[in-house]
């Protein structure tokens, strides 16, 4: 029988949700502010060793030897593993696209200055670094590449040897006569973009325990891990071994944003465990270690665009040209980002037609991994420059210019020329609530005056789309197969009536093992207390993905709205067959099962699960007597990519649109952020108190990845940040207070409405940022290309378009 | 990320400081204060002395005194302290604006002003403080004792004049001259950053022009700088707008060799020292005239 999630929240059996649509207190944040949780780090095992890696200074090399015998001496080394136990023991890291993957210990050469040349297992973290540095590795360098354009010429250094070529992809991919839209614009314009590498920082960095017992190969792995059901299958790949001999344990962890890979590290200790005979070998890898070669790099990007535009002022077709340098392999995924553009590649706007010149190649720097927002981001940076190059060339005001290119609300669901499917959406409302919020008008008119006194004021409006729960079909052009992300619940009621929920994911920040609580209660009519979430390892769990691609919070909600569904149904036949009546007579609402036309002939949840687990006896015999179920979510009607990648993707649509202010200081380049305000659309609100959270924190990395982070490598391809001295994450000081307006429009196709937000303001805020900064420069007759805008770059714009003018002026 | 192995001591006396100076072999020691610049040194690897002396529980290093002159300060005082000061809040509000604008209150917690005078980072606010109000910094050893003025001490980056047997002890900060104006103003990239350039400047204005001015700069060259040129330069003129122009331009193009990292150009960081020392003296040059007629 189907089971009927709940669309909508007056679809719960409740007479009015006292939980669901709330802030409450997050049932994780006691365990979390006082450190009771169990992270990785604090877990301690019987005999377990630690293990510290020794990294190439070099970005291109040849290993002609490796003398480890002065490292094995050392008193309290256990092992020292080399690149022949990766080669003996496991293989070539899988990766993105297919055949760009490498042992996780460099075997003949290195391909980028931190890749692991060996590691030590010993009794503390400070002996395994003593030992590194009695680790003799020879090398013979070689030409190193770190541009992506020189990386693509036929005579550049190759960085694998595996491959005849740098080029990961080279694809043109086409949806609509784009040809014939340039040829009939009114209006076309083009313009290069540069958006530098930067990516996630999490708290917490990725730590591990590896467990591999080297007689039955089952392998047990503790850590601070994102997707542990994907990490564990990862880990059966690259040691050959069945799925079911790998068991991954999750802990609590300080956040991920997309940055907890952590794989090579992990495998090398798996690899240091085997050696020492099944030992537990911890690695937690440090700041350091995280900054020069951790899963935190992502999107080094150079972007050509093109728009054309009709007579009116409407958008005809999108041309985007994307160079992206994904580093020295594919293991670390980074071309999903590229990919996954495609699943809102026109943005919140009718463009009809589009084309994407899309260039992966592979230079000596760290691989790319993902990072929150996994590619839009700068996309949506150069969409929005290239709308208001638009705007201000035909004289239009940047926040009607958008409007009048809006998808409009009676329209959905709207399909986009690169394939996808938007569920919901009214951008026009959204647009009015922002401009309402901002007073715009107002600021319009603080912003003359400003520009009157000569003082480089400016105002962006920028507009995007966040997909939300992803599904694997975007990505198939990058060689991702497969479509369906499953996410599974076990809900159960013990014999008292408490509920227990048991999910494959770990506590990550998003709060949503709050967000079960409160589906449960107002379910069953419960209070938060009533409900306790645990998390199982991945041999226990039901499938689950855990958080990513803004998809936990509407698959949690299925899943567990449906595995409530599934004890109702249950419960309502044995209080039927207790009753002595049918199934269908059974109604349950605010927690009480009622036979239908008998007032006062009811039982609680806690009365059915009791006589279930006490009095099986009184049950029909083809009944499990369990007050349990488990469902499994998966978002519905997703298609296969085509050739030419086009597929219902992300299930839903969220939009939002961001109105800053800024003020640039002339002399210095600084930017001061003055007004920061936004509207956004992401349904219906589960938790609105966590919506703003994750908005919040989302604006502030979007603001730093504006102004402020980027991971610069020397033409050598020497990584130049590798602290947080010179990588400049934004603190409490560099965030403005912002304001925020919320629109509800449900989706029609997820439970209760909701649309994935977790990824959120960083889809908009660089876009919006970097609008306002080239408003405030437009006097000036120049405009900022590259992000970050550094105070550095921004200077030399403003000093050589003054230069220009004073010359232009001589010359008169 | 964990240091080399190291002897650590921890005195309690600054005679037993110096004997166990004395008995080792100074170039394989490191003296720590607040340890806000060594420990991560140590802890990366960069440094790697076979013995570390804790300056923490020396008696007697940690205090603010008001004298006839101004103020002497402990070398192992917290910034913290300083900024809790009303003395200094008081008498020496230049002191005080650079202090805050030091780290973020964690770090002023346990960073020493001796420690970032003997650290010496070319970015540091303090030196450029101690050149600009004319410090004195307190060294001993076993030879003795002695006086450095500030124009002395500072030599290049993170190297003082101090010898390897020396300690700094104390830091002794003249009181501004009445009607005197001061300012300073930094550019970083964050709040707390250690500054890309900064500025600092006093000066006095009597009958309508410039009398004493000093100037000086950090994060530009290899030590902060003083710029007796620029100051001789403005020495007897009106503060105006285009002196005040001259004097910074003369300032920037007295940088020789500027910095250069992955957030600044050598260029940048000299354009930037010019426009700060213009600032500073405008903002110095209203405080200094406010005294003369508020006074």
């Amino acid at each position: 029988m189907a089971i009927e999630i709940p669309k909508s929240l007056d679809q719960l059996p409740t007479t009015r949700p006292r939980y669901v649509g709330r802030g409450i207190r997050r049932v994780e944040d006691v365990g979390l502010l006082t450190g009771r949780v169990e992270f990785v780090d604090d877990v301690v095992l019987p005999r377990m060793l630690h293990c510290a890696i020794l990294r190439s200074p070099l970005p291109h090399a040849r290993i002609t030897g490796v003398d480890t015998q002065a490292a094995e001496a050392l008193e309290g080394v256990t092992a020292v593993v080399t690149g022949e136990d990766a080669r003996r023991w496991s293989l070539p890291a899988q990766s993105s696209p297919e055949g760009w993957g490498t042992h996780c210990i460099a075997g003949d050469k290195v391909h980028y200055v931190g890749e692991p040349v060996a590691a030590v297992a010993a009794s503390s973290r400070r002996v395994a670094e003593d030992a590194l540095e009695l680790i003799e590795v020879d090398y013979e360098p070689f030409e190193a590449v770190a541009d992506p354009f020189e990386a693509m010429k036929p005579e550049s250094p190759r960085v694998l040897d595996a491959q005849e070529t740098n080029v990961m992809l080279d694809r043109v991919f086409t949806w609509g006569d784009v040809d014939g839209a340039f040829a009939d614009a009114a209006h076309v314009f083009q313009e290069k973009f540069r958006w530098n590498r930067l990516g996630a920082n999490p708290t917490e960095t990725f730590g591990c325990i590896s467990e591999w017992d080297p007689m039955s190969l089952d392998l047990t792995i503790h850590g601070s891990i994102q997707s542990p059901g994907m990490f564990g299958l990862g880990r059966a790949a690259t040691f050959g071994l069945p799925s079911n001999k790998v068991n991954i344990i999750s802990h609590p962890h300080g956040g991920s944003f997309g940055g907890k890979g952590g794989t090579r590290g992990c495998d090398i200790s798996c690899l240091l465990s085997r050696k020492v005979g099944g030992r537990p070998v911890k690695w937690i890898e440090d700041r350091g270690e995280y900054l020069l070669s951790g899963g935190g790099q992502a999107w080094d990007r150079h972007y050509e665009v093109a728009l054309a535009l009709d007579a009116q002022g409407i958008v005809t077709g999108l041309k985007v040209g994307l160079v992206d340098d994904l580093g020295a392999t594919g293991e670390a995924y980074g071309a999903i980002s590229a990919a996954k553009p495609l699943a809102a590649f026109t943005g919140p706007y009718t463009i009809p037609v589009a084309q994407y010149d899309l260039k992966l190649v592979a230079t000596n720097k760290l691989p790319c991994g993902p990072y929150r927002g996994m590619g839009p981001p700068p996309h949506f940076f150069v969409l929005e420059q290239m709308m208001d190059i638009a705007a201000r060339s035909l004289g239009e005001d940047p926040a009607e210019f958008r409007r009048k290119n809006f998808i409009p609300a009676d329209q959905f669901p709207y399909t986009i020329p690169s394939g996808n499917e938007y569920d919901s959406g009214n951008y026009g409302e959204v647009l009015d609530q922002v401009l309402a919020l901002s007073d715009y008008s107002a600021m319009r008119a603080a912003q003359a005056e400003a520009r009157a006194e000569g003082r480089l004021v400016g105002v962006g409006v920028a507009s995007a789309i966040e997909p939300g729960v992803f599904d694997w079909n975007a990505y198939a052009i990058v060689g991702m197969p497969g479509t369906g992300v499953p996410e599974g619940a076990t809900v159960n009621i013990d014999i008292l009536g408490n509920a227990t929920v048991r999910v494959g994911f770990s506590l990550e920040g998003q709060g949503q093992y709050t967000l079960i609580t409160q589906l449960v209660a107002d379910y069953f009519g419960y209070e938060p207390e009533d409900v306790r979430v645990v998390q199982l390892d991945t041999q226990s769990a039901p499938p689950s993905f855990g958080p990513g691609g803004s998809r936990l919070g509407v698959a949690i909600t299925g899943a567990v709205l449906g595995a409530c569904e599934r004890i109702r149904e249950k419960m309502a036949r044995v209080v039927a067959v207790l009753m002595q009546s049918e199934a269908e007579n059974i109604e349950f609402m605010d927690g009480k099962f009622m036979l239908k036309g008998a007032p006062g002939a009811e039982m609680t949840v806690a009365e059915v699960a009791g006589t279930m687990l006490a009095r099986s006896d009184l049950l029909p015999p083809d009944i499990d007597p369990r007050p349990e179920a488990t469902h499994v979510w998966t978002a519905a009607g997703r298609t296969p990519a085509d050739e030419q990648g086009r597929a219902k993707s992300y299930l839903t649509a969220a939009h939002a649109v961001h109105i800053v202010q800024v003020e640039i200081d002339a002399e210095t380049g600084m930017v001061e952020i003055q007004r920061y305000c936004l509207a956004d659309d992401c349904g219906t609100r589960l938790n609105p108190d966590t919506v703003e959270g994750q908005t919040e924190g989302s604006v502030v990395q979007g603001i730093g990845a504006a102004l402020l982070e980027e991971y610069v490598y020397d033409e050598g391809a020497q990584p130049l940040t590798t602290s947080f001295m010179d990588y400049l994450m934004p603190t409490v000081f560099d965030a403005p207070k912002i304001e925020m307006v919320a629109v509800v429009t449900p989706s029609p196709f997820t439970p209760l409405g909701a649309k994935g937000c977790g990824e959120g303001a960083i889809h908009t805020t660089p876009a919006a940022v970097m609008c306002a900064i080239n408003d405030a420069l437009a006097p000036l007759g120049t405009s900022a290309r590259e992000v970050p805008a550094s105070p550095m770059r921004l200077w030399k714009l403003i000093s050589e378009a003054r230069n220009r003018a004073s010359d232009e002026s001589n010359d008169d | 990320m964990k240091p080399a192995p190291f002897e650590y001591v921890a005195p309690s006396t600054i005679s037993g400081v110096l004997e166990i100076l004395g008995q080792n072999d100074p170039d394989e020691v490191k003296l720590m204060a607040g340890g806000q610049s060594l420990m991560p040194l140590l802890n990366m690897r960069l440094s790697r002395p076979a013995l570390v002396i804790d300056l923490g529980k020396v008696a007697d290093l940690d205090f603010i005194r008001e004298t006839d002159e101004g103020v002497v300060i402990g070398a192992m005082t917290s910034k913290r302290a300083v900024e809790d000061s009303e003395l200094i809040l008081r008498e020496h509000p230049l002191l005080w604006e650079s202090t805050v604008a030091i780290g973020h209150p964690p770090i002023r917690n346990r960073g020493t002003v001796g420690g970032s005078m003997a650290q010496a980072d070319p970015a540091s606010e303090y030196p450029a403080v101690a050149l600009v109000l004319g410090a004195e910094l307190v060294a001993v050893s076993a030879r003795g004792e002695r006086t450095i003025p500030a124009d002395d001490f500072f030599v290049t980056f993170l190297t003082t004049c101090l010898e390897p047997d020396e300690v700094l002890t104390e830091i002794r900060i003249p009181r501004l001259a009445p009607r005197s104006g001061w300012a300073f103003q930094e550019v970083a990239r964050r709040h707390g950053d250690f500054a890309i350039v900064g500025a600092t400047a006093t000066l006095r204005l009597e009958a309508g022009v410039v009398v004493d001015p000093r100037i000086a700069v950090f994060g530009v060259a290899d030590r902060a700088l003083r710029f007796s040129a620029a100051e001789s330069l403005l020495t007897g003129q009106a503060a105006s707008d285009e002196m005040i122009d001259e004097v910074a331009s003369q300032a920037a193009a007295a940088v020789e060799d500027p910095l250069e990292d992955a957030h600044a150009s050598a260029d940048y960081r000299r354009h930037l020292a010019g426009v700060l020392v213009g600032r500073v003296l405008r903002e110095a040059a209203v405080r200094a005239a406010e005294a003369s007629t508020g006074a």
